[in-house]
């Protein structure tokens, strides 16, 4: 297949604490509405930030008081958008609530080309932030506007070595599969990012998400998705070009130069603890799952009048708790799913309730089964939602 | 309303209409000025009773009502018998008329005569019933009454000034017609003395009641209490109930000569109620039935199968409980391997094919998978014999055969003048063959065709509307079978015969029709693990390939933290889907794909 050996080598350092949490800040505003986006996005034009840093941190005090995360991500929407004036408050605030500054060693924020001023850098830095996370997409000017994205290529490249200047680590976000696009025109563009050297790349095929305008299209036989044969060639292919510059495949769309995978990332994929704060912000704390209204003016209120949005709770039943282990921890081919972890968090050992299943799908040359973990194959990483499938236990909750 | 009409002032009549034409909207202003509704109570189309038939505007079962109304100084009984306009229900139309003394023929002033107005006034006239021609929306500003009367009398040989013309919409020039059908319809004769004889022209299933069964006196009267006796099924039942509907029923110690109604009897058998049957009393002398219904021919044939194989049993009730309503349905047991044990039912025609299953799943709340349908075939067998068959999987083995009949029919079609040069094409390829074209009027034509019934069911009727602009109206006359060059096409899949698949067709369309049905097939059945075949054969030999190449990649591009319950209950509805997917050999097949074999499309 091609594929390097030495993405499989899993990282050499692990600093995520088992025991520890991380935050997850949601900021949902962004200046358009791309076609492709199922994200709790909403278009800024009568966006009353002020309002909403101000429930954000009425949240944070309720649930978040003194937490010390070992990681924090601001995600958005494009929390780049917001003022710099509501981005300083939310920072200092955040920091006298929760001290994120002191206590984690990665401080993710999102940002976007056309938000991403030098002020803003400047604001993200005084923040403590220590990783970028920036959405270029795509360089190409045809599939940028016909997609209702915001920047134009210059200002993605501009941003980036912005990034690269003020910030100690910085992730690139891409999308392939563009119907109609040529692969050599993507693999240019990232030929032309690779020269800044980023130390992380999550590349993503197209998807079409449920109520996304490009899915309504799609569904109404007004857009057909790129030849399945090709985008698995993209796939292969996208490894293939990382690979050859040094970056570890440590998850289905994600790279990492050594040791630098998005830490926050790997500790959802491990399902270790996270308080979500934000409009439809999603945390998992003691075996409950709680998501937060979407709606941002909606959530404003309910944080205001009651102190809290849940919108819905869930706490799964341990089978299923195993499976999301599974769904999550397969995610990473080299990490895959620790049995001893498993059975600690679950109570179940998944080598018992799995039998038949692992020995199948070992047999169909699709997972690898030690005694310690059980990891996906290159075959099985392909495969991983068919896989998943056989996981699923009957009854979710 | 008082109990006792003399036959001399009671009107029995339907109006018969074009789909369209406004024959449910007169029906409500007939109830509206003779009282038995009030404006405020009116809901739109008070007779179209069932859910189905209101939400697409047609008008599916018949449906009666009695009305008392004064004309010229003296009170008169009308008994109104709705009547369905769609093609497919030529049968019904007849039940109807039979319990009539005369129609009133409704057509839309600015459409003009359309194939169905043509089709069913037929019926009338050849039971020799009275028939009032009416325009309908003379409020219309493009309505063109006197070109619609040369339309009527070329086709019809109706005499022009016979014609009334209302709107149904304003009320204008309704009051008239009913004058009319009082003076030109004749009074129901039958006799008052005589033993009993009534017929059944409809039935409805009422869980609490048992079933109700629709009546119209033909001789002699029924009084509550009575014994009444089903002469063809057999069956006696005490009269519990009677009544009339106006609109809504309303109880009556009894019905006589003449009238229409409907009898409770708290029968739960449903084989005991024949529509057609005629009822008379238990005690008293024997008489000879009524002139039963003609026998319905069913002309499109499906295999119908529950989705869940534990459900054959509820669907045979639930079959059982529509046939009862409607009893043109025909139902026998079959079996297939990828479907399992099921039904092959037979139809008027696919809008009745579609509507009986609609009311399967809604009446009775069942899942069932619905496969092609296909035209009955007749076999001539080695033997002698002639064998009818309903699938393509029934067709014996080419030696045992010399030959294979298919239904042709006469086909009138209406159109615009100047669709005339597509729809003749639109008919030669369909192994049409032409017969002639009139001129009804300066811009319309009809043209009569013989066509296979085979080329009709798939999108014919779609492609003869697209063809005319909307404006292009059929009808077609009982089929008579010929013997034409067919075979039998297999399809499988991954090397497996999929006998729910497989289809009869013309020789000559194989090739075309195997490529048609492999494609869409190739969409509809998700790819695999490994590589399927797909092929169509004809014989031994191979008419069309494709393949389905394997899924080497499904794998969700992202899943963070947010995701994780949505993710998961994304993976349980795909699981779920995959569960109620049928298979064949180690394929798993959508329900929908078992439709594919009715696609035409190049």
């Amino acid at each position: 297949m091609g594929l390097g050996e030495r993405r499989n080598k899993p990282f050499s350092v692990n600093p995520l604490q088992e025991k520890g949490v991380s935050l997850y800040v949601h900021l949902p505003y962004c200046a358009s509405r791309c076609r492709y986006c199922d994200f709790n996005a909403w278009v800024a034009d009568k966006a009353d930030f002020t309002s909403y840093i101000d429930a954000v941190l009425h949240e944070a005090r309720e649930k978040a008081t003194g937490l010390n995360p070992q990681t924090v991500f601001f995600g958005g929407g494009t929390p780049s958008l917001f003022p710099k004036e509501e981005l300083s408050r939310l920072f200092e605030e955040l920091q006298i609530i929760t001290g994120y500054q002191t206590s984690a060693f990665e401080i993710t924020a999102e940002a976007n080309p056309e938000s991403f001023s030098e002020e803003k850098a400047s604001v993200f830095s005084h923040g403590q932030v220590n990783r970028v996370s920036l959405g270029i997409q795509s360089l190409q000017p045809d599939i940028l506007r016909a997609y209702d994205r915001a920047h134009s290529s210059e200002q993605a490249l501009q941003a980036l070595d912005r990034i690269k200047r003020v910030f100690s680590q910085c992730n690139v976000d891409m999308i392939y599969a563009f119907p109609g696009q040529h692969p050599e025109s993507f693999f240019s563009d990232l030929e032309k990012l690779l020269a800044y050297s980023p130390d992380h790349f999550s590349c993503y095929e197209l998807s079409y998400e449920p109520g996304t305008a490009l899915t309504k299209k799609r569904d109404a036989g007004k857009w057909n998705p790129e030849d399945p044969d090709l985008c698995e060639k993209l796939f292969l292919a996208v490894q293939e070009i990382f690979s050859r510059h040094q970056y570890s495949h440590y998850e289905v769309s994600n790279f990492a130069l050594d040791n630098s995978p998005c830490w926050h990332n790997v500790a959802t994929w491990r399902t270790l603890d996270c308080v979500g704060l934000g409009a439809g912000a999603v945390g998992w704390e003691g075996g409950v799952r709680q998501k937060n209204i979407l709606r941002p003016v909606e959530y404003e209120s309910a944080i205001f009048e009651r102190g809290s949005a849940t919108l819905e709770k869930e706490v799964p039943k341990k089978e299923t708790v195993l499976f999301d282990l599974f769904m999550m921890g397969l995610r990473m081919p080299h990490e895959g799913v620790s049995i001893e972890r498993a059975e600690r968090l679950t109570g179940l050992n998944p080598l018992l309730v799995y039998d038949k299943e692992l020995a199948q799908l070992r047999q169909e040359g699709l997972l690898r089964v030690t005694p310690e973990q059980i990891r996906v194959t290159p075959k099985g990483l392909l495969l991983l939602d068919t896989v998943l499938q056989s996981f699923l236990p009957t009854q979710s909750v | 309303m008082s109990f006792s009409f003399p036959p001399e002032r009671i009107r029995n009549f339907s109006i018969i209409a074009h789909i369209d034409h406004g024959k449910s909207t007169l029906a409500d202003r007939f109830l509206e000025i003779t009282g038995a509704i009030s404006e405020r109570e009116r809901k739109n189309q008070i007779l179209d009773s069932m859910d189905l038939e209101r939400e697409r505007g047609i008008t599916i079962k018949a449906s009666a009502v009695s009305l008392t109304h004064e004309v010229n100084g003296e009170e008169y009984l009308f008994n109104l018998i709705d009547t369905p306009g769609h093609v497919d229900f030529a049968y019904e139309v007849e039940k109807s008329l039979q319990a009539c003394e005369g129609a009133v023929l409704l057509i839309d002033a600015a459409q003009g005569i359309q194939a169905q107005t043509v089709a069913n006034a037929m019926l009338a006239l050849e039971q020799n019933m009275t028939v009032i021609p009416v325009f309908n929306k003379m409020d219309l500003p493009h309505a063109r009454p006197e070109e619609i009367k040369d339309e009527l009398e070329n086709t019809l040989l109706l005499d022009r000034d016979s014609t009334l013309q209302c709107s149904a919409k304003t009320g204008e020039g309704v009051e008239e017609i009913l004058q009319h059908v009082v003076r030109d319809i004749p009074p129901p004769e039958g006799d008052p003395n005589a033993p009993l004889r009534a017929l059944i022209f409809d039935a409805r299933y009422d869980e609490y009641r048992g079933i109700v069964v629709y009546l119209r006196i033909m001789d002699g009267s029924i009084r509550k209490g009575d014994w009444v006796h089903m002469i063809g099924a057999g069956a006696e039942y005490e009269t519990i109930e009677l009544g009339k509907f106006s609109p809504g029923p309303v109880v009556h110690p009894g019905l006589t000569v003449g009238e229409t109604g409907y009898l409770i009897s708290n029968i739960k058998r449903l084989e005991d109620v024949r529509v057609g049957d005629t009822v008379t009393l238990r005690k008293g002398e024997p008489v000879e039935p009524l002139v039963g219904y003609r026998e319905p021919q069913p002309m499109v044939w499906c295999g119908i199968y529950p989705t869940s194989s534990g459900d054959f049993e509820n669907l045979r009730s639930a079959l059982k409980a529509l046939k009862l309503n409607d009893s043109s349905i025909l139902f026998e047991p079959e079996s297939s391997d990828a479907l399992g044990f099921g039904f092959r039912c037979g139809f008027l025609g696919l809008l009745h094919m579609e509507i009986v299953q609609e009311r399967l799943e809604r009446e009775s709340g069942m899942d069932v998978i619905q496969t092609a349908p296909t035209v009955p075939y007749q076999i001539l067998l080695t033997s002698g014999k002639t064998l009818e068959i309903h699938s393509p999987g029934a067709l014996p083995d080419p030696t045992q055969y010399t030959e294979i009949r298919e239904p042709i029919v006469t086909t009138h079609i209406l159109v615009p003048t100047e669709s005339i040069g597509p729809i003749m094409k639109l008919c030669m390829d369909r192994r049409g063959l032409f017969l002639r074209q009139e001129h009804l009027s300066a811009n319309r034509v009809m043209l009569t065709w013989d066509l296979p019934l085979a080329e009709i069911i798939y999108d014919f009727y779609d492609k003869l509307k697209s063809g005319t602009k909307g404006y292009g109206t059929m009808n077609f006359d009982e089929p008579r079978f010929e013997a034409s060059n067919l075979v039998k096409m297999r399809i499988l899949v991954n090397d497996r015969e999929a006998d729910a698949l497989s289809v009869i067709c013309h020789a000559n369309a194989a090739q075309r029709r195997g490529r048609a049905v492999l494609k869409k097939l190739r969409k509809e059945i998700p790819r695999h693990q490994f590589k399927i075949p797909l092929q169509a054969a004809v014989g031994g030999k191979i008419m069309a390939r494709e393949n389905i190449s394997a899924l080497s990649k499904n794998v969700t591009a992202k899943c963070y933290g947010g995701d994780i319950t949505r993710k998961r209950k994304l993976l349980e509805k795909q699981k779920e889907g995959k569960k109620r997917m049928k298979s064949i050999g180690n394929v798993e097949v959508p329900q929908k794909a078992f439709l594919a074999v009715l696609t035409t499309d190049e």
